[in-house]
């Protein structure tokens, strides 16, 4: 028995119907459906962000949870504006446990239809990210017209910009789940009353243990509940980064904790994703062999290959802990290839990250030390990709979409080591 | 004449083998008693872990345990268990404490069974429980002294240090030093010979890395001094002109 995959489709706030336009819009109602939950706002900010929510849905009465209450709240007379119950995380950037649990909890006291669940860093960013009313309206839509259960938005990045979910992430979600969703680890996110109570169970057992901060990964949790995910296009949204690592430590601990909650997820969830089919197949990618963009053009570029020679020179006993000999023989041809051609193929990539993750499983070796001597593959990685694409959004793409397809590809791979680890070894 | 000296010899091995015998004999009783604790307990140890593994099978306890860990978290239990099963641990636990316990047991039975007065039983005995704790310690020393040298070398690694290899040996040995050094010590084997040894290799070690460290990155150490110094902003006119450096563009790359 196997699970049809989840196929998203990018609902464009422009579409026919995916905006309500006012003469559309339903009666105002007294009891309300929506529920906004605001991240951490400064009291400038507040106003503004009420405001944009006020103009987003104008003639329907919306309920909106926030950190604390604005100086005049009878401004906004359509907006019933609601304390938190329960603490939200501090994470910022991404939406954590203690996010999900907040505003499921107020869903379920207030007994609403739809949640959109907002991020964004109060010290880092002045309003919150996603305050642009057709991208909320569209969020909000997509719940309650189509019935969808979580709607995530899609931001458009370029070439250079989220990089672990480019490498990571995306493939893995869209291999295993079957779900394309561009960004799986969302900072906003629109849920509906059952996806919300299935977050609320979830991150039950993370709030017990006081690990609110703790990612979720709700794309793969609705795949395994049989539930629906779409996307709808942000394009003039612009995500929150975390604040740039002042040193490699800090880009370490945040890659091992991002890779190592994904692992421990799909640590979880083995038992469906085995059974979960591949999304249809899609036209055939025959691009023409990627040029490669000038080496002394980036420093980044070099220091990364840099650092993957390093590792290829020094952590070769612990990758043949994880990595079987054939893939290891391919990265230490990789390692001395000029850097000119350095070209890290994304069937390789697949199987490296696959192999992590069994070794996750396994526990091989420890865990902080699996996902540090991760590290160097995956700047590999970004070398390779960054070259590859040369600033160019349309073969980021490509690179991207290969990326993703040598992952669904190889998926056999991980079922049968996952399955057989000690009698399926190439 | 050679007869006499032969009767001699003869009684006087006679009575070699007969002490040798009687030593023996004085042993045996203690050595009896010291299987029969070891073996007893090791059979009411294999016998409880077996029980217990049944029973904590029987209420799915890997299953309770894991459904109970944080799915972020790094599941420590079970990080540290064979074949990642908590029962797996519990019962092999079970089963070395009760070995260890009738070790224990055995000891001191061999001890009340021997003569208070036996010059052996004052050189034997502590040299037992010495000789275990010194396994212990060259065990957990070796442990660490693994798990340390992996950690240093991955790190180092990530920091882009050239001499991550050096530093994780050099990391390693002075552990392993460490725990031979202290091991020598629980053992009062070489005394100060040991005491000095140790300090000559542990001194030389960490000197050795201090100046590999040193030399390899005076760069990354005065960077790193005059970051952590709180410098006040220079004036206008103190800015260095410098024609040839161009603004340092931020970075561009964006992993999350």
């Amino acid at each position: 028995m196997s699970t049809p995959p989840l196929i998203a489709d990018a609902l464009q706030p422009d579409q026919p119907g995916a905006q309500a336009s006012p003469d559309a819009s339903p009666a105002p109602r007294a009891v309300a459906e929506l529920l906004i939950c605001l991240p951490a706002l400064t009291a400038a900010a507040l106003p503004s962000a009420l405001a944009a929510i006020a103009a987003a849905f104008p003639t329907e009465s919306v309920l909106v949870a926030a950190a604390h209450l604005p100086d005049n709240p009878a401004d906004f007379p359509s907006l019933e504006l609601i304390p938190y119950t329960t603490a939200r995380s501090d994470v910022g950037w991404i939406l954590a446990a203690a996010d999900y649990a907040a505003a499921a909890h107020l869903a379920r006291e207030r007994n609403v239809r739809a949640v959109l669940l907002l991020g964004g860093d109060s010290a880092a960013i002045s309003e919150p990210n996603a305050l642009n009313a057709p991208m909320l309206r569209s969020l909000a839509d997509c719940i309650r017209i189509k019935n969808i259960d979580l709607v995530l938005p899609r931001f458009a990045l370029g070439p250079h910009e989220a990089l672990v979910n480019s490498a990571l992430i995306y493939p893995l979600s869209r291999a295993l789940f079957g779900a394309d969703i561009r960004f799986p680890l969302p900072i906003d996110a629109a849920l509906s009353a059952r996806m919300a109570e299935r977050l609320a169970i979830t991150t039950q057992r993370l709030i017990a243990l006081n690990q609110g901060h703790s990612l979720l990964w709700p794309v793969a949790e609705a795949a395994s509940a049989g539930f629906s995910v779409r996307e709808v296009s942000a394009a003039d949204a612009t995500p929150p980064t975390p604040p740039p690592p002042q040193n490699p430590t800090d880009f370490n601990a945040l890659f091992a904790s991002v890779a190592g909650s994904l692992f421990a997820d799909i640590e979880a969830k083995a038992s469906f994703w085995q059974r979960v089919r591949g999304l249809p197949l899609r036209p055939n990618l025959q691009p023409d062999p990627p040029a490669l963009s000038p080496l002394e053009a980036s420093s980044e570029i070099h220091s990364m290959i840099e650092t993957f020679h390093l590792a290829q020179d020094n952590l070769e006993e612990i990758w043949s802990l994880v990595l079987p000999p054939q893939s290891r023989l391919a990265l230490k041809r990789l390692s001395q290839i000029s850097p000119d051609a350095f070209t890290l193929q994304p069937d390789l990539w697949a199987r490296v990250v696959y192999d992590f993750t069994l070794a996750f499983h396994l526990r091989t070796l420890n865990r902080s030390h699996l996902l540090g001597a991760m590290a160097p593959l995956y700047l590999a990685w970004v070398a390779s990709y960054l070259r590859t694409v040369a600033d160019d959004p349309a073969r980021a793409a490509t690179a991207l979409e290969l990326t993703a397809a040598a992952f669904e590809n190889e998926k056999s791979y991980i079922v049968s080591r996952w399955r057989w680890p000690d009698r399926f070894n190439p | 004449m050679r007869q006499q000296l032969g009767q001699q010899i003869g009684s006087a091995l006679h009575q070699s083998i007969h002490r040798i015998v009687l030593v023996l004999a004085s042993f045996l009783p203690g050595i009896l008693a010291f299987l029969l604790a070891v073996i007893v307990f090791a059979l009411l140890g294999w016998a409880l872990s077996a029980l217990l593994r049944a029973l904590l099978s029987a209420a799915h306890f890997d299953q309770r345990l894991a459904s109970r860990e944080a799915p972020s978290a790094s599941g420590l239990l079970a990080e540290w268990s064979p074949a990642n099963s908590p029962t797996l641990l519990a019962s092999r636990f079970t089963f070395w404490l009760f070995v260890l316990v009738g070790i224990a047991i055995g000891i001191s039975a061999f001890d009340a069974s021997y003569a208070v007065d036996s010059r052996y039983s004052i050189f034997l005995f502590p040299y037992v429980a010495h000789i275990t704790g010194a396994i212990l310690i060259l065990l957990a020393g070796t442990l660490l002294a693994r798990f340390l040298a992996r950690s240093v070398l991955i790190g180092a690694v990530n920091a882009q240090l050239q001499y991550a290899r050096l530093l994780s040996h050099g990391i390693k040995w002075l552990v392993l030093v460490l725990a031979a050094a202290m091991a020598l010590d629980h053992l009062n084997i070489g005394g100060v010979v040991v005491e000095l040894a140790f300090g000559i290799l542990f001194g030389g070690i960490v000197l050795t890395l201090a100046l590999a460290i040193g030399l390899g990155s005076r760069d990354l150490v005065t960077r790193s001094i005059e970051k952590s110094m709180e410098k006040p902003l220079p004036r206008p006119t103190e800015i260095p002109s410098r024609p040839d450096a161009a603004p340092t563009p931020p970075p561009r790359l964006r992993h999350f």
